[in-house]
């Protein structure tokens, strides 16, 4: 443990390091990045590397080397011969590292420290911001302030500013591309589906200088822009349907989040708000109306949505709250936070303290936990309605609960003690066997005559039918009737249980007299289960143990045949294996009484061997007063409450306010200074002044510069395939540089001068020249400038894995283009998921591919397979492989092959072998086929063999699989 | 070797899979990556303790991961090993009953039995052992392999797992992660459809007429759009992708081989599974000039887990143990020992202690374990490195799962700190910041 330790240390040092630059000496600083610092890290951090410092010195700062230890200053800047650092690694004196540290230096290090003492020791100096100075901070050109006024670009002005480095690189342009190509790029941008032929016929049929303004209108209005652009957003916020942790659980209710995206990019959300909400929804819509906090709880999803990790979530919750720390840093401002959970950021003004001042914020902030394997289910799931409202629900659910379980605790006891009360006294009057297709008296077998029966109120009368032999039960009729003799004579018969079996309870309160059913193998245990109907069939209605023993009736004037035919207007018994069957009578009043009866076997069948009965009298009031006492708490209390179904998001609230301690080196086992929660300490460090701080945060984020400048260039990326930053979640000092500034000061002013609206942007971006030139480039001009950074065309591109799905489901006619909601999860109650048998599923549907659930521990294999978006991290663009297996995809995958087959029934039979052709073409690639293509169509035709389904259903998966289908000119 | 024309093709253009130059001459063309599921116990199979039979019940203290504040394990007790271990071969290695077949390799074997890791759960175990990263989604080891050095067959994908069950982590263990997706690990499956969509649907004069009709499209599109490189490089996936469709089943198409080479396997003619089948196959793809092949001898289920009982070790061992010397010969006679590497590894080991003397299982134990390396460049019939004498802490030439990447990526000719991959402002490895190749091991 101790050597691992040191093992940590040593590879951790560096993160130790206080990384400072001095701007003066970049090339200084940078040899000591490249050269000295990993030499000093893997040869001296062992023993000099942290607080506990051999000899007294530290080599991990300049300070430490310069205070030196015991023995006087390490390093003399610009003097090696001076420097006791040297002589030690020289061997002269000091022996450093000594023989059983390692031993002495490999010459050319002992040169490289040599070369760097005496080049001054240039180190990052002490006036910096993690890994910029204060200076460089201040001017870094992505935190200017956006230039003043705004709301004045136009797309005339885009095109002069592109028009002008294009002149500068010497490119000449593209021309703009045909209408055809242009609806069919502009269709696929904004929905993320292929123009019906329909509307590319509107398009080319109309004239008017507007036509294209019309078509921006018109998508930008549709439903399934949202899908598309909502997708985009899901991507950078890497959104999962799964939490990651060790058992991958199920997020069931995270599809709110995903469609509250959705519908926000629809009805274009201003995106401050969109980005307030998505930080802090739950407070800042909390004094609103209750459908606004509803929105504003769901919005939060998208903190909730973070990955969770190892087998104790609550364990490894400091790397969850690095995955929030480093989606909003990267999501929202361009900027790596991540990078400074274990030591301060190498390149960009970010602090150690500046993580975990926003890490405070995370850590009182109350994130709905998705369950985990050794915490089982979910907790903290945000409710959806006013909480005095929830929580009122929930307490009359839990009474209810309560009264039931109470319930059941009688009743099990009084079943018990009236066991033992029948066992003390009763009087069996009469049994049987009833053979096969038999019927056996009641009355006629008693020892005694029924014709005269002493019963007293309270005093019970019960028929119980059992099994013959071991062969189970049978279906038994029975036919009883109970008659009170003397002056005002009464009947109780079983047949006024036909009407009434199920209206009350497991018993039928008839005339003063009580009737139950139970089963008596451990005393009088009652049929809960109410069945209205047996065997599908209506009229039969049953109480019932599960499936037996049971007592049911037939309430149909004609016979009714199920397992055998059973006669109309009848009661029957049914007993179980091993589960005798009991019909009790509790008798009403005092008096004497006849009995005659007959039990029936009522299932004919070869190999049964009837059932056999006992009529038995229970002289003792107590034991029919206790089943009566038993029916009262049945009908006291109703079936088993069902939870009420709140609607709950997988959202936060506001949790324990405090502030978090430092974890040193990223290890929350050794926590540092407390540090306050506040803003980035280059962005002023303002405090958080109350909650958690969530709201703050938001306003901070959504006031700066920064916003505006990623969010416009992520809607010119999503327009162009690349953005001005080719590096959209790096607007720091490792990413890319814009290529045009000025359109991107411009852009990030006019989206937030417009109130930060999407869709104008839209229209502003696809008005200009540069989104309408043609894809067509010379191999010449392409050379010049590969990846096309100055858009002197358009670049061609490879459809989305959701777009080649979408556009595959759209040619069959099989697309279903409404809203999903949840995922067919299985029900919460029954996840038992561990690492050892995760959740893994993928689930089918017809609808748009953005509802596909995405697991984050197993790629969904169609999405991994097409590029899609990785479901752990951010993705800011999509990649676009070409590899054998997706040809594979189009040879035999069984999902394309349907969608194929399912376009070829589209085309219609009556149609000429050449206007089918026409017709494929138009509707897959929004234009007609040449006479090349038809030739080779029809020539494929004639030549594969089969009938006509077969054929088209081949030249189908030809045409779908074609690269015109899968590219966007 | 379908369509000869084909790889000079691909490798014309940029092609992310085409054949790479290595840092420095590697030793080894190919890994073939073994990793049984679950931890195995060290102490049971290649890391002799006597000394656990002589204190055994012994009551020890050990500040351990897996007992720390667990009700009923306020005190452990040793328990010896239940196999009995021998001497095999002219270096004299020692190895237990549980493995007699890999017993008579070990004059080819360099066994470390020094490893240790960074977690004592199987899910983070299993991707450090595969990525390097204990939390995070990294890309694995065979797919860095991949990418550092490419591929020589273009029918074939560069890096192949196959594994009849998925292990802890899922997917994530052969991911490609921030790497290109063509160093993605392909799933095979033993049994009738090993590669998902490789079986033609479609008769191959059909299919052949479709992608020649295809083809005449694309070319025509591709004529109106001057030279796009990504469009001529799908037509080519394409051909490629047909290759494949037989190139992968003659992979898995054992029938020529003979009943000897089945029978050394432990196979059974017509057999399309077992680790038997596993193994023949790494061979025979490591033939064809697959890089780099996992095979995951089973699930994150009914593995070699044993908290219950250690004799499910028997059957577990008895499932790979021939198939995996019978592969260790076969490479050998083949002369293809030469060039490929063979590496065995779980992601962690088992306690020499538990909260009774009498229990009959192991828990998870990070802190020591065995994995072993055997042919290209490695030195043979070697010990490296030693455990305390119960087994407990890893203590001579202690080799972390980063070494041991660092090793393998040595023995391909890659330099550990020198395989990077720019990712979100920051270059990634595989051993992170950590590593130091084992030179003990080495030829």
């Amino acid at each position: 443990m101790i050597m691992r330790y040191c093992y940590i240390l040593l590879s951790t040092a560096l993160c130790f390091l206080n990384v400072t630059t001095n701007a003066a000496d970049r090339e200084g600083v940078e040899f000591f990045e490249k050269k000295i610092r990993p030499l000093l890290v893997k040869r001296c951090f062992k023993c000099h590397g942290g607080a506990k410092a051999g000899g007294g010195l530290s080599l991990a700062t300049s300070a430490g080397w310069q205070k030196g230890g015991e023995t006087g200053p390490a390093i003399i800047p610009g003097e090696p011969k001076e420097s006791l650092l040297i002589d030690a690694i020289n061997y002269r004196g000091l022996e450093m590292p000594p023989p059983d540290k390692g031993g002495k230096l490999p010459k050319e290090e002992i040169v490289l420290l040599t070369k760097w003492v005496a080049m001054g020791a240039p180190a990052p100096g002490d006036d910096a911001l993690g890994g910029m100075s204060l200076k460089e901070a201040r001017s870094w050109w992505s935190f200017q302030a956006l230039p003043k006024g705004g709301g004045k670009l136009t797309s005339a002005k885009i095109d002069a500013l592109i028009n002008e480095k294009l002149a500068q690189q010497k490119l000449t342009l593209s021309t703009i591309t045909d209408k055809r190509t242009l609806i069919r790029r502009a269709t696929y941008d904004l929905t993320g589906l292929p123009p019906t032929t329909a509307e590319v016929k509107a398009f080319l049929a109309d004239p008017s200088a507007d036509a294209f303004d019309k078509v921006i209108d018109r998508l930008l209005q549709s439903p399934q822009y949202g899908a598309r652009w909502g997708r985009h957003w899901l991507d950078v916020v890497r959104y999962a349907d799964t939490a990651g942790e060790n058992s991958d659980r199920p997020l069931p209710h995270a599809w709110r989040y995903r469609n509250w995206v959705i519908e926000a990019l629809n009805r274009d959300m201003p995106f401050d708000e969109f980005v307030r909400w998505q930080l802090a929804g739950d407070i800042v819509n909390a004094k609103t109306d209750d459908q606004r906090l509803r929105e504003g709880i769901i919005a939060t999803g998208y903190l909730a949505v973070a990955r969770r990790y190892g087998h104790d979530i609550d364990k490894d919750i400091h790397l969850m709250h690095e995955d929030v720390i480093d989606n909003l840093g990267k999501n929202f401002l361009g900027l790596t936070l991540g990078c400074a959970r274990c030591h301060d950021h190498k390149y960009d003004a970010v602090t150690s303290e500046d993580y975990y001042a926003l890490y405070g914020i995370f850590n009182s902030t109350k994130f709905a936990f998705p369950g985990c394997e050794p915490k089982e289910q979910p907790r903290d799931l945000v409710p959806l309605m006013d909480n005095a409202k929830a929580d009122a629900m929930m307490a009359d659910y839990q009474r209810r609960l309560d009264e039931y379980n109470n319930a059941s605790k009688f009743e099990e006891s009084e079943a018990q003690r009236l066991k033992q009360v029948a066992a003390k006294a009763y009087r069996v009057l009469s049994k049987a066997l009833v053979e096969e297709t038999k019927s056996a008296s009641i009355h006629e077998n008693a020892d005694g005559k029924l014709d005269r029966l002493a019963v007293k109120k309270g005093e019970v009368l019960q028929l119980t039918v059992m099994p013959n032999g071991n062969h189970g039960a049978d279906t038994t009729r029975i036919e009883l009737e109970i008659t009170k003799l003397g002056d005002q004579p009464k009947t109780y018969n079983v047949s006024d249980l036909i009407p009434r079996l199920t209206k009350q309870g497991p018993f039928v309160k008839h005339n003063g007299a009580t009737w139950c059913f139970f089963d008596v193998a451990e005393g009088p245990r009652f049929l809960l289960n109410r069945k209205d109907s047996v065997d599908g069939v209506a009229s039969l209605q049953a109480w019932a143990n599960g499936d037996t023993p049971s007592v049911f009736v037939n309430t149909s004037n004609s016979p009714v045949k199920v397992w055998t035919t059973l006669p109309p207007k009848a009661f029957f018994m049914h007993p179980g294996v091993k589960r005798d069957v009991a019909l009790s009578w509790v008798c009403p009043e005092d008096g004497e009484y006849e009995v005659r009866g007959t039990v029936t076997d009522a299932h004919p069948a070869p190999g049964l061997d009837g059932v056999s009965f006992r009529f038995e009298h229970f002289p003792n009031a107590k034991f029919g007063d206790g089943l009566v006492g038993l029916t009262d708490s049945y009908t006291a209390r109703d079936k088993m409450p069902v939870k009420p179904a709140i609607p709950v998001a997988y959202a936060v609230v506001e949790g324990n306010i405090k502030n978090a301690r430092l974890q040193q080196r990223g290890d929350p086992k050794q926590p540092g200074d407390e540090i306050p929660r506040r803003w980035l300490s280059v962005f002023g460090g303002e405090a958080v002044s109350s909650g958690s701080g969530r709201v703050e945060l938001a306003e901070w984020i959504v006031d700066h510069p920064l916003l505006a400048r990623v969010m416009a260039n992520r809607i010119w990326q999503w327009h162009f395939g690349r953005g001005i930053v080719a590096t959209p979640n790096d607007f720091g000092s490792r990413g890319e540089a814009p290529t045009h500034p000025a359109l991107l000061n411009l852009l990030a002013a006019q989206f937030r001068a417009g109130g930060y609206r999407i869709k104008p942007m839209h229209r502003l971006i696809m008005k200009t020249a540069a989104y309408q030139r043609s894809s067509q480039v010379d191999p010449s001009r392409r050379e010049l400038d590969p990846n096309n950074r100055w858009l002197a065309h358009y670049s061609r591109r490879r459809l989305s894995a959701e777009e080649i799905r979408d556009s595959l489901l759209s040619a069959s006619r099989m697309l279903d283009l409404s809203t999903a909601e949840a995922h067919p999860f299985p029900p919460e109650a029954t996840w038992k998921f561990s690492q050892h048998a995760p959740f893994n599923a993928v689930y089918d549907t017809d609808r748009r591919s953005v509802f596909l659930m995405v697991q984050r521990q197993r790629r969904h294999p169609y999405l991994a397979l097409f590029d899609g978006a990785d479901p752990n991290s951010s993705t800011p663009s999509r990649e676009s492989t070409t590899v054998p297996t997706q040809a594979l995809y189009f040879l035999n995958d069984p999902f394309f092959h349907r969608q194929a087959a399912g376009f070829a029934a589209t085309v219609d039979a009556k149609l000429s072998e050449d206007e089918q052709i026409q017709h494929a073409f138009k509707s897959l690639f929004a234009r007609p086929a040449t006479t090349d293509e038809t030739t080779i169509a029809t020539q494929f035709l004639a030549k594969y063999p089969g009938n006509t389904k077969a054929k088209w259903s081949a030249f189908a998966r030809v045409l779908l699989s074609s690269n015109e289908f899968l590219y966007v000119d | 070797m379908i369509f000869p024309g084909i790889v000079e093709q691909l490798l014309a253009d940029s092609d992310p899979l085409a054949a790479r130059g290595s840092h420095f001459p590697g030793r080894a063309k190919n890994v073939i990556f073994l990793f049984m599921t679950g931890g195995v116990s060290h102490i049971d199979t290649f890391d002799p303790k006597p000394a656990l039979h002589r204190d055994v019940g012994k009551e020890i203290k050990a500040d351990h991961p897996e007992i720390a504040n667990r009700p009923g394990y306020e005190r452990i007790f040793l328990k010896k090993p239940q196999w009995e271990f021998s001497s095999h071969g002219e270096s004299g290695t020692e190895v237990s009953t549980l493995f007699p077949h890999v017993a008579t390799c070990v004059d080819d074997i360099a066994m470390i039995r020094s490893m240790h890791t960074s977690h004592s759960n199987h899910y983070n175990a299993t991707l450090g052992m595969h990525t390097g990263s204990f939390a995070f989604s990294r890309p694995s080891i065979g797919s860095w392999v991949s990418y550092g050095l490419g591929s020589e067959n273009r029918n074939l994908p560069g890096f192949v797992v196959i594994a009849p069950k998925q292990t802890y982590a899922g997917t994530q263990v052969f991911s490609s992660d921030f790497l290109p997706a063509a160093h993605q690990g392909t799933l095979v499956v033993p049994g009738a459809e090993p590669v998902a969509n490789v079986k033609p649907r479609v008769p191959s004069d059909r299919q052949r007429l479709e992608l020649d009709a295809l083809q005449a499209f694309n070319r025509l599109h591709k004529d109106k759009r001057q030279a796009d490189a990504a469009l001529s490089a799908r037509m080519r996936s394409f051909e490629t992708a047909f290759g494949m469709q037989m190139a992968v089943p003659d992979a898995f198409d054992f029938s020529k081989e003979t009943k000897t080479t089945l029978g050394n396997y432990a196979l059974q003619p017509g057999q399309t599974s077992g680790f038997g089948w596993q193994c023949l196959a790494a061979r025979r793809l490591i033939e064809r000039g697959v890089r780099f092949v996992e095979l995951i001898d089973t699930g994150s289920s009914g593995n070699w887990d044993a908290h219950g009982d250690m004799m499910s070790h028997v059957g577990l061992a008895k499932n790979v143990d021939q198939p995996i010397a019978g592969l260790l010969k076969d490479l050998k006679q083949r002369g293809m020992l030469e060039e490929t590497l063979v590496v065995w590894t779980t992601e962690f080991g088992r306690t020499p202690f538990n909260n009774k003397a009498d229990a009959k299982g192991r828990e998870h134990h990070p802190w020591a374990f065995t994995s072993w390396l055997a042919g290209a460049g490695v030195k043979p019939g070697v010990v490296y490195g030693a455990t305390d004498e119960h087994g407990l802490h890893s203590v001579v030439d202690k080799v972390h799962v980063h070494d041991f990447h660092a090793t393998i990526l040595h023995l391909m000719g890659l330099d550990h700190e020198r395989l990077t991959f720019r990712h979100a402002g920051r270059d990634y490895r595989l051993t992170d910041v950590e590593g130091n190749v084992v030179n003990g091991v080495l030829a």
